[in-house]
């Protein structure tokens, strides 16, 4: 029952060849039915695999065939299902699933239908490839896969120059990401001999290698992470990435893809357990992401980068959880994400097709009278995001910060900064979210005639999976508790999939409560703020904040695009292109000036050949007679 | 009995006549008869060592022999073939100068 | 069968030669493309053929298609068959004599993929010269007689000092004839000093024909000025078998030379690939740009060959065949762009995907092949030649796989500029026999891509003789496993 779930990758591949090859020839809505069919499928051998896991210690391995060899290495494809594979499978599959459903209506009428879902299902293949796969290279087929995807949904309308940019852009930023993955599957290979995740895994217990070794791996699977995952630095990328159709950007730039980085150091959690320093850099990379991507989310008007954004702080906290040991409560916090996320960004998507494409929350407001079951789910995802207590969010983000309260990984006076860092940013995420929520459903209406006079609620195709998405938002919590209120089934079914050993404090019972009183306190300043500030007409106070140093600052997205264009592109396209110059021009000048000099020679050598007989002959005597006295005095004519 | 040393100093004379021939003659018909005396000159000092190698035995006398009737077969074969050339030439350019012909088209 | 796949392009171009109706000519190209294509299916089960050949210096006419020489006859002769069709619609003068040439090429490369012999191997390898030569010379472009003199200079010099290598070889080892085997058997046990400047000798032909820089400019001006359909290019492509030279010669018969020269070549080659792909992103000629790319390809090949392990030359050798595909389908699709638009200047492209989405979809997808996206045909190779390179220099591997970031900006760079943002004047699509020409291309790559594991086994029975090193690099990670 298991191993029938390796099917799902290619039930999904099979959906994206139908509509890729004949997709064009069908009927509108029939690509999309085709596609939602086929990811529903994979979701059923999903779960079906899921309860088959029930009660084992041990995932399923599927072999498929041998992939590379040469002498001792060898290389076979295979898959691995396992507790932590299968829950992502099931996320993958599920929301995917719903936002298939969600893109029907979405995609109505566009003129690339089928095309679009065939991307969209080549997607699910390469992710489903990605987190089943045993070993490096095959997780890096799928790794590619979903960053090739990416690249031609972001790309989607690549009519638009901006477009095509944006694609470009997070293509390029995830490939310094696979250069990390690359060098460190070759170090993989020199330090343990093999490419394989489990028996790596299982010679990191054994404890033959260098911890330096360890480190410089962990810290190149990082890499990998941070590209693909867009950590600070190599974020850039994913806010352009909003440029691809909305249900695009829930599903890979929210729920799946981007949460790919945190699955791959989860998966290879005892490696980064044995290196203390690699985790730190961990936490830290997560710290700055969290931070100051919801910095950033503060100023920002876009509907959907404000969302990007928010994802990037997300995804941080997911890291500091990695750094702090904490692999389950990452993949928790994977878990509930998926579908809050995925829900927000499906939610401004139906705004965005009420509002006839218009994205900028300056020019919304009051929409939650035209569309309520749009504003309720909306205001489902932004409560659970900010951490309300009973919603989903709240227990994933709380693990979190309880956990990067009591981890032994790092010293203790880190614990507490890496805590108040994450307790600031959970007030941020309350703030920029609840401004999102209030400009865009609530206080006075900003629309322009046009979109006021197109505005509606959308189709029950596409509020049904927010129906759906808001539910999930709201139970998903429930399956990982605190350890002190219940038995915690996620980590306990994860255990068999991450086996570390890394012990965090236990704090007493009062101060567990405490904790969790802080968080919901922060929450509750964050949304009472901002709905504080927002509801009120503007002062002029409020106006000199807008217009300080510090919020411009935040509204340029702390300056990264303009540093890498100024720092980075410039000069690399200045190298480029004199490397280019220097080629054809000294280097080739330089050599074909030698070609010049042969050329001389064969000239002076022409000028011998005169034509005249008597002038060969005379040659060839004078040639002969040297040949006769050079025998006459060195030879030895006896 | 005459020395072979005269024979070969004759030859040599002979010889040295042909090459100054070849290369001082303008005409292609005298050049050509220059390669002949160069030709019959060693054809000369073949027969005269020919000759003082006869007390080893025939075969050693014939082996000379045998070359000379070669260079002759071989001269005539080439001076027909050359004439025709010649001919040729003479009867497309008007002339046999060497110094006219030096280019290798016609 | 071994003869087969060099006598039926051989005989075939010879009939080309002498009839002169141009769809008979066609036809008949076809045709022996698509004859020695499917005899070179059954190659590596063929048997090997010897004959003494040149009795004066003992040479044999000695023919074996196990190994690598099976994998990459078996690729060309695929890529041939949509470049023969393609020619014989787009060479507009003299097209028997321009498939006639393709047929020799065909030919010679076989030769020079299955000789087994030096002397004979030299001889394909100057053979396939002349029809290159001639191809470039009469149909090339505007200024193709100042690659013309280029080209041939850097190939025969190169090959000058090769020629030295083989014909010092035979006497200084004492071998008994010029056959790989008999080689084999005595020149490993030449004295270090020997064999290095031996390597050096071969080093210069094959690294010009590799090619890796500084020796690389005659391929940018050989590409650039070559016929607009992209038809020679592709056999250009074919002939980049430098790397196969060192593979199947040089490194077997002279591994102590190997060793010393190799840790300098493989800097070279890993500072080529980066410099290569750099030049390429600047470019504004199509032809250019895809010169440079190949170079980085070379490079990048080079790293996997100098790495003397076997997971690095298994590894080179595989891209050796995989860029046939990637790079003469670019070549390709850079011939059907030029066909409508009548430019190779990249900025008078732009949004033509919107009018003629099959192309850029054909176009795109061995843009990935070719910037090596994994479970495409180039991947298992550039994976495997980094990889090996890895094991015995990590520094310049890891300049080398900088070359990886390099090549997603050029990909997605020419992608964009020729197929998307502002629509320029819409375009043609593909037209069915361009959708017949690029279908092998694509099914070859797909080929590789997922199941490349068939044709690496094949590639290692020829690995093996680079053996002597490889053992020691294997056995020394043996030892750091088990330490």
């Amino acid at each position: 029952m298991i191993a029938l779930a390796a099917y799902a990758p290619l039930i999904a591949l099979v959906g994206a060849l139908i509509n890729g090859i004949f997709g064009r020839n069908l009927k509108e809505p029939l690509p999309g039915y085709i596609a939602s069919a086929a990811v529903f499928a994979a979701f059923v051998l999903s779960v079906m695999a899921f309860f088959g896991l029930q009660g084992q210690e041990h995932g399923s391995n599927v072999q498929l065939w041998q992939y590379l060899s040469a002498g001792n290495f060898k290389l076979n494809l295979a898959f691995n299902i396992d507790h932590l594979a299968v829950i992502m499978m099931m996320i993958i599959t599920g929301v995917g699933f719903l936002i298939h459903i969600y893109s029907i209506a979405y995609m109505h009428n566009d003129s690339g239908f089928s095309r679009y879902f065939s991307f969209l299902n080549l997607f699910i293949a390469s992710m489903l490839i990605l987190v089943m796969a045993d070993s490096f290279p095959l997780m890096f087929i799928g790794w590619e896969g979903v960053g090739v995807c990416s690249f031609l949904l972001i790309g989607f309308w690549y009519g638009i120059k901006a477009n095509a940019d944006a694609a470009r852009k997070a293509f390029i930023v995830n490939r310094i990401g696979d250069f990390g993955f690359l060098l460190a599957m070759f170090l993989t290979y020199k330090v343990f001999g093999t490419l394989n995740i489990a028996d790596m895994l299982g010679h990191i217990q054994v404890a033959r290698v260098l911890p330096a070794g360890l480190t410089a791996i962990a810290l190149l699977y990082l890499l990998a992470a941070m590209g693909k995952s867009a950590q600070m630095p190599l974020h850039v990328w994913l806010p352009d990435a909003m440029a691809g159709p909305t249900p695009v950007s829930a599903l890979i730039h929210a729920a799946t893809m981007v949460t790919a980085g945190v699955y791959l150091i989860a998966r290879i959690a005892p490696l980064f357990a044995a290196s203390p320093s690699a985790s730190m850099v961990v936490a830290w990379v997560g710290l700055i992401t969290a931070f100051v991507a919801a910095f950033i989310a503060l100023s920002q008007t876009d509907i959907k980068r404000i969302l990007a954004y928010s994802t990037l702080s997300q995804l941080g906290y997911m890291f500091v959880a990695l750094g702090c040991g904490a692999y389950w409560v990452a993949i928790f916090h994977v878990f509930t994400h998926a579908f809050f996320k995925a829900l927000l960004f499906l939610t401004s998507g139906s705004v965005i097709h009420a509002m006839g494409g218009e994205q900028d929350v300056e020019k919304m407001g009051g929409l939650h009278k035209y569309m309520k079951l749009t504003s309720i789910t909306a205001f489902i995802g932004t409560l659970a995001i900010a951490g309300v207590p009973f919603l989903s969010g709240f227990f994933s983000k709380d693990a979190i910060l309880a956990h990067a309260f009591t981890t032994t990984l790092a010293p203790v006076a880190l614990n507490y900064i890496a805590y108040i860092i994450l307790l600031v940013t959970a007030v941020m995420t309350a703030f920029y979210m609840m401004r999102w929520y209030y400009l865009v459903f609530l206080g006075k209406e900003r629309l322009s005639k046009e979109a006021k006079a197109h505005v509606h609620e959308s189709p029950s195709l596409m509020t049904m999976p927010l129906g759906v998405l808001a539910f999930l938002s709201v139970v998903a919590g429930y399956f990982g508790l605190p350890e002190f209120l219940a038995k915690n089934q996620f980590a306990s079914w994860l255990e068999n999939s991450i086996e570390v050993d890394i012990s965090f404090g236990h704090p007493p019972v009062w101060l567990e409560w405490t904790l969790i009183l802080i968080s919901v306190a922060a929450a509750a300043i964050g949304l009472g703020l901002a709905y504080w500030v927002y509801s009120r007409k503007k002062s002029k106070a409020m106006l000199r904040i807008s217009n300080s140093a510090i919020a411009k600052f935040s509204q340029s997205g702390a300056g990264f695009d303009g540093f890498y264009n100024a720092g980075i592109i410039k000069p690399a396209e200045e190298t480029a292109e004199g490397l280019a110059l220097l080629d054809a021009e000294v280097l080739d000048t330089g050599l074909s000036s030698l070609a010049l000099g042969v050329g001389l020679f064969a000239g002076l050598m022409r000028k011998i050949q005169t034509g005249y007989i008597r002038f060969y002959a005379l040659a060839m005597a004078l040639g002969f007679a040297v040949l006769v006295i050079l025998a006459a005095f060195w030879g030895k004519l006896s | 009995m005459i020395g072979t040393e005269y024979y070969i100093a004759l030859s040599a004379i002979i010889f040295s006549i042909g090459t100054v021939g070849v290369l001082s003659r303008r005409s292609a018909i005298m050049v050509f008869l220059s390669i002949e005396l160069m030709l019959n000159a060693a054809n000369l000092a073949m027969v005269a060592f020919a000759r003082a190698w006869a007390s080893e035995g025939a075969l050693a006398a014939m082996n000379g022999q045998a070359a000379v009737f070669i260079i002759l077969a071989i001269a005539a074969a080439e001076v027909a073939v050359g004439l025709g050339i010649l001919v040729a030439i003479f009867r497309y350019r008007e002339t046999t100068e060497l110094d006219l012909l030096s280019e290798m088209r016609l | 069968m071994t003869l087969a796949v060099i006598f039926i392009p051989l005989i075939a171009a010879f009939v080309l030669l002498i009839i002169n109706d141009r769809k008979l000519q066609a036809a008949i190209a076809f045709l022996a493309a698509i004859a020695s294509f499917v005899v070179s299916l059954f190659l590596s089960s063929a048997l090997p053929i010897s004959r003494l050949w040149i009795p004066g210096f003992n040479s044999y006419f000695e023919l074996n298609p196990a190994g690598a020489a099976s994998v990459l006859v078996l690729v060309a002769s695929l890529v041939m068959i949509p470049t023969v069709l393609y020619a014989s619609k787009q060479i507009e003068k003299n097209t028997g004599n321009f498939l006639a040439l393709l047929l020799f090429m065909q030919a010679g490369l076989n030769g020079i993929f299955l000789a087994k012999d030096l002397v004979l191997f030299y001889l394909f390898w100057e053979a396939t010269l002349i029809p290159s030569l001639m191809m470039l010379g009469i149909w090339g472009r505007k200024n193709r007689r100042k690659a013309v003199v280029k080209y041939l200079i850097y190939a025969v010099g190169g090959s000058f000092f090769m020629l030295i290598s083989i014909l010092a070889i035979k006497p200084l080892a004492g071998a008994a004839s010029y056959r790989f085997m008999d080689l084999y058997a005595v020149t490993p046990k030449l004295p270090v000093q020997t064999q290095i400047w031996l390597f050096l000798g071969f080093s210069a032909a094959f690294l010009v024909k590799q090619p890796i820089f500084p020796l690389h400019s005659w391929l940018i001006s050989f590409n650039e000025e070559n016929h607009h359909s992209g038809v020679a290019d592709v056999m250009g492509t074919l002939y980049k078998v430098g790397a196969f030279g060192f593979f199947a010669w040089a490194m077997p018969l002279l591994p102590e030379g190997a060793k010393a020269v190799s840790p300098f070549l493989m800097v070279l080659a890993a500072f080529s690939a980066v410099y290569a792909i750099i030049a390429a992103i600047s470019q504004t000629n199509l032809k250019r740009a895809l010169a440079y790319a190949s170079l980085s390809h070379m490079g990048i090949i080079g790293v996997g060959i100098f790495a003397l392990n076997l997971i690095g030359s298994n590894g080179a050798v595989f891209l050796l065949a995989a860029q046939m595909l990637s790079t003469g389908g670019l070549f390709l699709i850079t011939g059907m762009l030029y066909e409508r638009r009548k430019s190779f200047d990249i900025n008078e492209y732009g949004g033509i995907a919107k009018s003629a989405p099959m192309l850029a979809a054909f176009a795109l997808f061995i843009i990935f092949t070719s910037i090596g996206v994994p479970g495409l045909a180039n991947f298992p190779g550039e994976f495997m030649s980094l990889m090996g390179a890895f094991q015995s220099n990590v520094g310049a591997t890891v300049i080398a796989a900088l070359a990886v970031i390099g090549a997603g900006v050029f990909g997605v760079n020419l992608y964009q500029r020729i197929f998307q943002a502002d629509e320029t004047k819409p375009l043609i699509d593909l037209d069915r026999l361009e959708l017949i020409v690029l279908i092998p291309i694509l099914a070859g790559i797909l080929w590789l891509g997922l199941a490349p594991n068939l044709e690496l086994e094949k590639i290692e029975i020829q690995s093996r003789y680079i053996n002597p090193i490889s053992q020691t690099v294997e056995s020394n990670n043996k030892a750091g496993d088990s330490q």
